[in-house]
């Protein structure tokens, strides 16, 4: 008992860094460049991940035994979408200014490879409670991911820190540049650049544990990599 | 030709088309939670920026049209007109299409403008929601026009970085403008 | 004619999908080590986005007018999905010179966000049946521009000394930071053109 314990801990916490799912494994890089224009936003996009990503992993799961290996593709792509609608009707119910903020973002999460990576690399393969935690580890992780860029692009970029249920949407404080803020850091570029630096850091805090440097698999990161057939798969390789 | 067996093509056929069916029917009944609620945040954003652009009215009558377009008028306690409320758009945005709410007063002059939506680039175009923004319209009756400094009667400053936004709010507003002189027959 | 070419060149420059909506990042920084592949991805994409805004258009026109609406998101990711597998399958079997280039790439479209994301932008922007094709196809040649561009800078950075604790992606991310700065220059380029 007290064994499974741990190892559901480590299931746990190996997404927060060591499995980190975008400054390690370098997946779901869209959402991350572009809702981290503000916190608010970025924590708002990993929530929603999360949730989607804890319920997906849970229900795919149970059905492990159930999906045929053949179609099991098309299966957790319709699974996914539908947790994906369910949490975009509940914001658009319950939290319509973070659905403004997401906008396209918000439906897209059905093709953030982070969730669908889980459900083949994971969810597939593990019972119901490792999955769960395994989801909620990996949403946390995309969360504190998204979080980081978000706070330094909108702290150098805007000067300033707003988060609408806090203070009013007021600013929260003003540092030293408020005046006159690095406005590149909330431009596209600045999101590319604050990603790479981030990645550099994750790679050297890695490198310290002596373990391998960040690396974009060109074809291995997609999912869609496993419905290749074997000669796709060397060409892609090349 | 190769032969298909049921246990094959068939089953994972099927148990595919179950699982499409049960999402739906589960998204079909989220739907019907929740769209209500939506229907009804949409509505009270809509009223509440309605307050916003004309805090002088009471009650709002409902929508009318002049030509193609509709508007809101806006009543004091005794039920006069003290105001219109227009909803326009431009698609001149540099993300797309932005939609404002462009309050006017009886006698022609901008009372208040609210951005319903925008998608423009955080940290420049977005500051079009900022109030030191919206309120340079507000007092002036003319059509507006976009400088980039030192504004004069009628002109609006550009947002930093993003003027093209501001013409497209700008634009919205003067189309608001003409709306105002068409319902209330030619302008004075 | 005038807001297809505004259409078009904004999907193209000033809005590109890659480089300022940061759509389709995955095949921008995984496939765009060769000029070569990322030609050939960038096609396929151009191919499967205009396709499947095509079937995707008068899908929703069903849905809209059933207020099936809430259904949007997990139809088109099928439809697209099976119309990849589509592509590929006619392509093995009637044009082997083209499936043979773009094959290999069209497994992978489907969880590119930029196909999903041409298809809901289209319609969260309203447009028509003909504005869609053109944005959709506008949205590709945009990603075909920034994957050759990039794959280009990619080239001339293998010969180059980067400092260690760069090399691998952070230095492929400050190269896309570059690239994508050079296309803040088109800003204001469009409406000014068709002003």
């Amino acid at each position: 008992m007290a064994e499974k314990k741990r190892s559901l801990g480590k299931e746990l916490t190996k997404g927060f860094l060591d499995e980190n799912p975008v400054l390690r494994l370098v997946l779901g890089t869209c959402p991350t460049l572009a809702v981290s224009t503000s916190v608010e936003s970025a924590v708002g996009m990993g929530l929603a991940a999360t949730i989607v990503l804890i319920c997906s992993n849970i229900a795919i799961s149970a059905l492990r035994k159930v999906i045929p290996s053949k179609v099991r593709i098309p299966a957790y792509v319709v699974v996914i979408a539908s947790f994906v609608t369910i949490v975009q009707m509940l914001v658009k119910a319950f939290a319509p200014s973070l659905d403004e903020q997401l906008g396209v973002y918000l439906p897209l999460i059905v093709v953030n490879c982070i969730i669908l990576g889980r459900a083949e690399a994971f969810a597939g393969k593990n019972n119901v409670l490792a999955s769960a935690v395994d989801g909620l580890g990996m949403g946390i992780g995309f969360t504190i991911a998204l979080f980081t860029m978000g706070f330094i692009r909108e702290f150098f970029g805007t000067g300033t820190i707003t988060i609408s249920l806090i203070n009013n949407g007021k600013e929260l404080w003003t540092p030293l540049f408020g005046e006159n803020p690095i406005l590149i850091f909330i431009l596209a570029p600045g999101g590319f650049f604050v990603f790479g630096m981030l990645i550099m850091l994750a790679n050297k805090i890695a490198e310290k544990k002596g373990k391998p440097k960040a690396q974009l698999h060109s074809c291995k990161a997609c999912p869609m990599f496993a419905t290749c057939t074997s000669s796709e798969k060397e060409d892609c390789e090349r | 030709m190769k032969k298909f067996s049921f246990k094959e093509v068939g089953v994972p056929a099927i148990v595919l088309f179950l699982i499409a069916a049960i999402c739906t029917a589960i998204l079909a009944v989220t739907n019907d939670v929740t769209l209500p609620k939506i229907n009804e945040n949409n509505r009270q954003a809509e009223i509440k920026s309605r307050q916003i652009v004309i805090s002088t009215a009471d009650s709002f009558s409902d929508e009318k049209t002049a030509g193609d377009k509709t508007y809101v008028e806006a009543l004091d306690k005794d039920g006069n007109v003290i105001g219109y409320v227009f909803t326009t758009s431009s698609a001149k945005g540099y993300g797309g299409e932005i939609k404002i709410m462009t309050g006017v007063s009886a006698d022609g002059k901008v009372t208040g403008i609210e951005i319903l939506s925008i998608e423009e680039t955080a940290g420049l175009g977005m500051n079009a929601k900022k109030d030191t923004f919206k309120n340079q319209y507000v007092g002036s009756s003319g059509l507006f026009n976009v400088v980039k400094s030192n504004p004069g009667e009628n002109e609006i400053q550009a947002l930093t970085g993003a003027t093209i936004t501001s013409s497209a709010v700008t634009e919205a507003v003067n189309e608001a403008l003409e709306i105002y002189k068409t319902v209330t027959g030619g302008g004075k | 004619m005038k807001i297809f070419f505004s259409i078009l060149l904004t999907a193209i420059l000033t809005q590109n999908f890659v480089l300022a909506k940061f759509l389709g990042i995955c095949p921008f920084l995984g496939v765009s080590k060769k000029t070569k592949t990322a030609t050939g991805m960038s096609l396929a994409v151009i191919f499967v986005m205009v396709l499947s805004t095509a079937v995707t258009y008068p899908i929703n026109t069903l849905l809209v007018n059933n207020d099936l609406e809430y259904l949007q998101t997990i139809v088109f990711i099928l439809v697209i999905a099976a119309l990849v597998q589509l592509v590929e399958i006619v392509l093995k079997k009637y044009m082997p010179p083209l499936y043979n280039s773009l094959g290999i790439y069209l497994p992978l479209i489907t969880t590119n966000c930029a196909v999903l994301g041409v298809v809901l932008l289209n319609i969260d922007n309203g447009y028509g049946f003909a504005e869609s094709m053109v944005n959709s196809l506008g949205a590709g040649i945009g990603f075909l521009v920034a994957m050759v561009m990039f794959a280009g800078v990619r080239e001339r950075m293998e010969s180059s000394d980067v400092p260690e604790s760069l090399k691998g992606l952070p230095i492929t991310l400050v190269a896309a930071s570059l690239v994508s700065m050079s296309f803040l220059g088109f800003a204001g380029l469009v409406e000014n053109l068709f002003a």
